[in-house]
């Protein structure tokens, strides 16, 4: 459910939501989801000073039933 | 660590944001325009809402110039809505902040919608004008600055605008998240 909200979330501000991926991954300290967007979107999804990606994180961290779950946005071209 | 732009106390002009060319009419009313934030905003939320399997249902209203949007629920379980609005409001905060970003990747204009999840900001509005009255009668009978406590960039305008009506002045002073208002003491006569 968390990564179908952050997903639907990223696509409905940036410029190319079919690019948008969110994939989930489960560590031994909690839920990590990984957010890969359009390279030309990356700027939308971190906001100035990190802001749209702090807000992510806050909307997200809400809606989790089970405790801290890390959001990471992942910068495909350096990859 | 913040230097976000108070888009509450800086009207941002939608002449400075960029416009898409589109087919139709040239110029939309203004209401027109609200109208469609505050569907866009609807679409973004309902769908959030059905995602998180929370019930709600979104109200539309347009409020001084700006989209007003609120996620309402008749359920008994209001608390179910509380997760939205988060301690101090923060929850709420971020979500505007998206439903806001939503709004202008569809427009291509900046948007000034707000967002309220179960009246919490407008019974946070009946609190701040309390507090608002209160400084304004320190301030006149002290004939001192007051100020108050650290609020956010909704709570400040809130006082501001008490503030404004009581034909007193009010600055806000400090730095985020520590940014308050201080009500300046009347000038004397």
């Amino acid at each position: 459910m968390l990564a179908d909200a952050l997903e639907h979330l990223v696509r409905g501000i940036v410029d190319h939501p079919d690019d948008v991926e969110v994939t989930s991954r489960t560590l031994r300290r909690g839920d990590l989801l990984e957010v890969r967007v359009n390279p030309s979107d990356l700027g939308r999804v971190i906001g100035r000073s990190g802001r749209t990606a702090r807000a992510l994180r806050t909307v997200i961290g809400a809606l989790s039933a089970s405790g801290a779950v890390r959001v990471d946005v992942v910068d495909v071209d350096r990859r | 660590m913040t230097n976000e732009t108070n888009q509450i106390e800086t009207a941002v002009s939608p002449a400075d944001a960029v416009v898409e060319t589109q087919p139709g009419p040239d110029e939309v009313a203004p209401s027109n325009r609200l109208e469609e934030e505050g569907e866009i905003a609807a679409d973004y939320l309902e769908e959030l809402l059905d995602i998180a399997d929370l019930d709600g249902d979104i109200d539309i209203d347009v409020d001084h110039g700006r989209a007003a949007v609120e996620i309402v629920t008749e359920s008994e379980d209001a608390r179910s809505l509380n997760r939205l609005i988060g301690a101090d409001g923060e929850v709420l905060d971020a979500l505007q902040e998206l439903t806001r970003l939503a709004v202008q990747a569809k427009t291509g204009e900046r948007s000034r919608l707000m967002l309220d999840v179960a009246g919490h900001r407008q019974a946070r509005k009946v609190e701040l004008t309390a507090i608002a009255q209160e400084a304004i009668d320190r301030a006149r009978a002290e004939g001192a600055d007051v100020s108050l406590p650290a609020m956010n960039p909704f709570e400040r305008k809130v006082i501001h605008d008490t503030v404004a009506s009581a034909s007193l002045v009010s600055d806000s002073e400090g730095v985020e998240p520590k940014r308050h208002v201080v009500v300046r003491a009347p000038a004397q006569a």
